[in-house]
């Protein structure tokens, strides 16, 4: 009975304990179904947008000592809804008839490119203890204990009070203002709200103002919570508040809260019972810490592959979803023959040329590079197979990658075996992986790939790392995960210049791999299938096992390239090289660079791996003046810059999809058309002179 | 004879709302069938139950002999029903040449993983000249290597047409193949379909609006109406009928 009444007792302490995360996860999944059902965009920038509000409030009250109210009006009622009402006009209303997949990527862009414009403007770095206080003094020392099981902190108590405040608001103000009454129209259907001639572009834009002000009051409101301020934290956020949203079916704001606060329950009351639960069970106990953060991508995860009504939400839930014509895809450049071989030969001139002068001129930390964007390479071909051959957008790229170097890191440490031969043991590991995950993700299709990989990338990182089979568990606390570089044959491939040799070797060989699948049946059955899957279906053509063969390959190269990279650095380096919100950032350069040729991957990796030091550190300077002193005084700009570069680059994605690499060569051929064409027509006008004049 | 295609007992729900009702037709090897009734009655959906785009709710699908009820698209298609589209689904950023020759490969299915790594997946001489054939006999010769976004939308159910061709269909379902198509193209689509029909013998299920067209090229048809197969027999017939004066002509003349 004691037992019963303590169990119950723990029951509803938790529950209290998950309430106020909960309210704050509902506060960001309400803003992010608000923006999705009025613009149509899966904002995955809606986390970037709360951090950027964190950190003005960081920034105002720790640093410049403003009182609480002034910092909050600047950092979550001026500066949030302005970034939304920006976003709308500059970005997404000039993107209303792109695709899905299109937004979305300008929104994973943007979760890369916002935080790094804010800290550069702000002057802030991320910086373990820099984080702003709640907004009442002692917010995290002042406890209340109203049922007499659990202390709210003051911030708790806040955080609640706000989030209650802001669903009541919401809610008047759908229910009694005119442009409440709209937005609900067009939440109901954008196309039959524009029919009746309410003007949706005033609407969209105040829904993005509102719902960027919820984003920018739960990240004030959550970043005492942190320890540390950090973007890819609140990128983090912002995936749980999706969970929340998705659950609650992405249509309906108050189940989005409902969903929200659930979420938060949940995870407390599993971070309550777990433990016992694990006390028996020793193989839970390696992971238990870490299943609690993955709660959110497991439920996520679960909901996409389970409720396939979901997927559907949006365009079932507008009774005129179907009537828009899909959105015109911009033809590629077609090639002959020629200009391929033509191409083909330049780039290996070029690549002959450039090796010549790394291996005989470069000093050590330039090889470096050089190697670490050549290996990058052979991981970004992975991207162009999955995103621009087969149109998928994967973001668990990472962790297909982390399972090759981890398997190469275990398989040298526990069986003494070649470190390359245990690449291909993991190219394999990965490639099964792959097509694992494949299943359950093939069938989704859209920009339900995209956030199931990431809701995967996420689980692979919070549970699959920890394990003592995978990440190594305490041991590689204690030791790390070195990985040795292998022999081949005579080479010793611990010598710098024969490493680059040899992974230059590999990127030829995927580079090829990569062409012949592209121009093979693979290539051309996933072209198919990007184009029409019913069309492609109604030939014969099975979705499922193009899409696992391309999920299959891509994992395979994505797992080699990573047990390279894990070699180069002669250590696995988990948390900088593979991380989601890394792996996120590698999808956004090479989409915006270019996914669908293989040079677009090769510039994607230079550009990740070399624009810093080259351009921004002012380096290529330095060597046209001969004279590292003349490099001008604006250098060395910071590397953030990269970020926002190619973050916003892929809003130029979302107009030419085939990338900045092919626009370029795009507009070339479509001058050279046109030059072909007045001539043709001069010839025409001539002739027509000619039998005139007769 | 002996009947290609059996689906009877056909349902189909949108929400609740039945889009079909016990719905059922026959066709037999090398026959030519029409498929008429109004705008909205079921006809494109009973295409798509037919083929398995859609699951259904009641009823049974057999093809060639087979119970393909519960088989996939590609594996009907695979069986050898083919089809074409009333809202086009043709390949986008594709040539008009790659769509035939992607669907000769899938056909002699002699695409293979290894063969793709080694850079042996490329289209072989035989598979051109099959689709260099289908090219000729539709006249879209010259339009090899257009991509499909430069094609009129007649062009485009031409294309569809060929697609389809291509797998060698033991059925091939036609939905409104003269939309978009003027009444010189439309005959000489007719003409063509009848001469590569007669050539190689599949039998054509035809949905189509044009009723000269349906009165000429079908020897006998089905009339539905509100998921209703309301009517059947030899088209004429079936025209003349009072039911299909009713059901689908409504208020309008029939031209005769
Ligand atoms: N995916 C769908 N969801 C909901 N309802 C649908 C769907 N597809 C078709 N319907 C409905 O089913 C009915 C039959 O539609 P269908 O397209 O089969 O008609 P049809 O005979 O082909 O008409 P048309 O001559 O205009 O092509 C219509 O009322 C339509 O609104
Ligand atoms: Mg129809």
């Amino acid at each position: 009975m004691i037992i019963g009444a303590s169990v119950l007792e723990d029951v509803a302490r938790a529950f209290l304990q998950g309430l106020p995360p909960g309210t704050v996860y509902a506060l960001v999944a309400l803003g992010f179904v608000l923006t999705y059902k009025t613009s149509g965009v899966f904002n995955l920038a809606f986390g970037a947008q709360a951090y950027v509000s964190a950190v003005m409030f960081f920034k105002t009250r720790v640093e410049w000592e403003w009182p609480v109210l002034p910092a909050l009006v600047l950092s979550v009622f001026v500066m949030a809804p302005l970034i939304g009402v920006v976003l709308e006009l500059l970005v997404f209303r000039h993107l209303r008839n792109s695709s899905a997949i299109s937004k979305l990527v300008v929104t994973i862009g943007l979760a890369v490119a916002l935080p790094s414009l804010a800290e550069i403007f702000m002057g802030f770095e991320t910086q373990s203890g820099r984080t702003p206080e709640g907004v009442l003094d002692q917010g995290a020392s002042v406890f209340y204990d109203p049922f007499g099981i659990y202390a709210f902190s003051r911030n708790e108590l806040v955080a609640m009070g706000v989030a209650v405040v802001a669903m009541v608001g919401l809610g008047a103000l759908f229910r009694f203002s005119a442009l409440g009454l709209q937005m609900r129209a067009v939440v109901e259907s954008a196309r039959m709200t524009e029919l009746a001639g309410i003007a949706a572009d005033r609407v969209s834009a105040s829904a993005w103002a509102l719902s960027s002000l919820f984003a920018g009051v739960a990240g004030v409101l959550i970043a005492p919570r942190f320890n540390t301020l950090s973007a890819a934290d609140f990128f983090h956020l912002g995936v749980v508040a999706i969970a929340a949203a998705v659950v609650g079916g992405l249509t309906s704001l108050p189940k989005a809260m409902g969903a929200g606060i659930g979420l938060g329950v949940l995870i407390a009351e599993i971070n309550t019972f777990l433990p016992r639960f694990a006390e028996s069970r020793a193989w839970l106990r390696p992971i238990q810490d870490n299943l609690t953060p993955a709660i959110p991508f497991l439920v996520l995860f679960g909901v996409m592959v389970f409720v396939p009504a979901i997927r559907r939400s949006r365009d079932a839930s507008d009774p005129l979803g179907g009537v828009d014509p899909p959105p015109m895809s911009i033809g590629s450049v077609v090639r002959t023959r020629q200009q391929v071989l033509v191409r083909a030969a330049v780039t290996a001139v070029l690549t002959v040329v450039v090796l010549g002068v790394v291996l005989g001129r470069a000093d050590q930390s330039w090889m470096y590079l050089v190697t670490q964007a050549v290996v990058l390479a052979t991981i970004f071909l992975s991207i162009t197979l999955i995103t621009g051959i087969a149109g998928q957008i994967s973001l668990c790229q990472g962790a297909f990658a982390a399972t090759g170097a981890f398997t190469v890191y275990q398989l040298v440490e526990r069986y003494d075996l070649s470190a390359l031969p245990a690449a291909f043991i993991g190219a394999g590991i990965a490639a099964a992986l792959g097509a694992l995950l494949s299943m359950p993700v093939r069938r989704l299709g859209g920009i339900w790939t995209a956030i199931a990989t990431l809701a995967f990338a996420y689980f692979f990182d919070s549970v699959v790392l920890n394990l003592p089979f995978v990440g190594g568990g305490e041991t590689s606390l204690l030791t790390g995960t070195s990985v040795p570089r292998p022999l081949v044959g005579p080479f010793d491939l611990a010598d710098d210049q024969a490493f680059l040799v040899f992974c230059v070797l590999v990127l030829a060989v995927v580079s090829v791999v990569v062409v012949n699948l592209r121009s093979g049946t693979l290539g051309r059955t996933l072209l198919a299938l990007q184009g029409s899957e019913l069309g492609s279906q109604s030939i014969g053509i099975s979705p499922a096992r193009s899409r696992m063969l391309a999920f299959a390959v891509s994992a395979a190269i994505a797992g080699f390239g990573g047990g390279l990279l894990a070699m180069q650095q002669e250590d696995v380096n988990y948390a900088s090289n593979f991380s989601p919100f890394v792996a996120l950032v590698w999808m956004v350069i090479v989409v915006s660079i270019g996914c669908r040729s293989v040079g677009g991957a090769l510039q994607a990796a230079g550009a990740f791996v070399l624009f810093e030091p080259v351009i921004l550190k002012g380096a290529l300077f330095g060597w046209l003046f001969r004279d590292p002193e003349r490099i001008p005084d604006f250098f060395p700009i910071s590397g953030k810059w990269v970020l926002v570069l190619f973050g916003l680059g892929t809003i130029m994605y979302a107009r030419h999809p085939e990338g900045m690499a092919e626009y370029g060569a795009h507009r070339k051929a479509a001058k050279a058309e046109r030059r072909r064409r007045a001539a043709e027509d001069r010839a025409t006008a001539v002739a027509v002179d000619v039998e005139v004049a007769r | 004879m002996t009947a290609v295609l059996v689906a009877s007992g056909i349902t189909k729900k949108f929400a609740g709302i039945a889009a079909l009702i016990d719905a059922g037709l026959s066709v037999e090897e090398g026959e030519r069938v029409g498929l008429i009734g109004p705008n909205g009655a079921g006809k494109t959906t009973l295409f798509n139950c037919i083929l398995g785009v859609t699951p259904i709710d009641g009823g049974t699908v057999t093809f060639d002999g087979r119970d393909v009820t519960s088989d996939r698209v590609d594996q009907r298609a695979r069986a050898g029903i083919g089809r074409t589209f009333q809202r086009i689904e043709l390949f986008a950023d594709s040539t008009v040449l790659d769509h035939l020759l992607i669907a000769e490969r899938v056909r002699n299915g002699s695409g293979r993983f290894w063969k793709d790594l080694l850079g042996l997946g490329r289209p072989t001489a035989a598979e051109r000249e099959r689709a260099d054939e289908v090219l000729t006999l539709l006249g879209l010769e010259e339009l090899a290597a257009e991509p499909v976004e430069r094609l009129s939308l007649g062009q485009c159910r031409l294309l569809e047409v060929g697609r389809a061709l291509m797998t060698q269909p033991k059925l091939l379902l036609l939905d409104e193949p003269s939309s978009g198509l003027d009444r010189v193209e439309t005959a000489a689509l007719a003409a063509t379909l009848r001469e590569v029909q007669q050539q190689q013998g599949f039998a054509i299920l035809l949905v189509e609006h044009d009723v000269d067209l349906v009165r000429s090229f079908t020897t006998r048809s089905y009339v539905l109406d509100f998921g209703h197969i309301v009517s059947e027999g030899p088209t004429a017939e079936v025209l003349a009928s009072d039911v299909v004066r009713s059901a689908y002509l409504g208020d309008m003349e029939v031209p005769t």
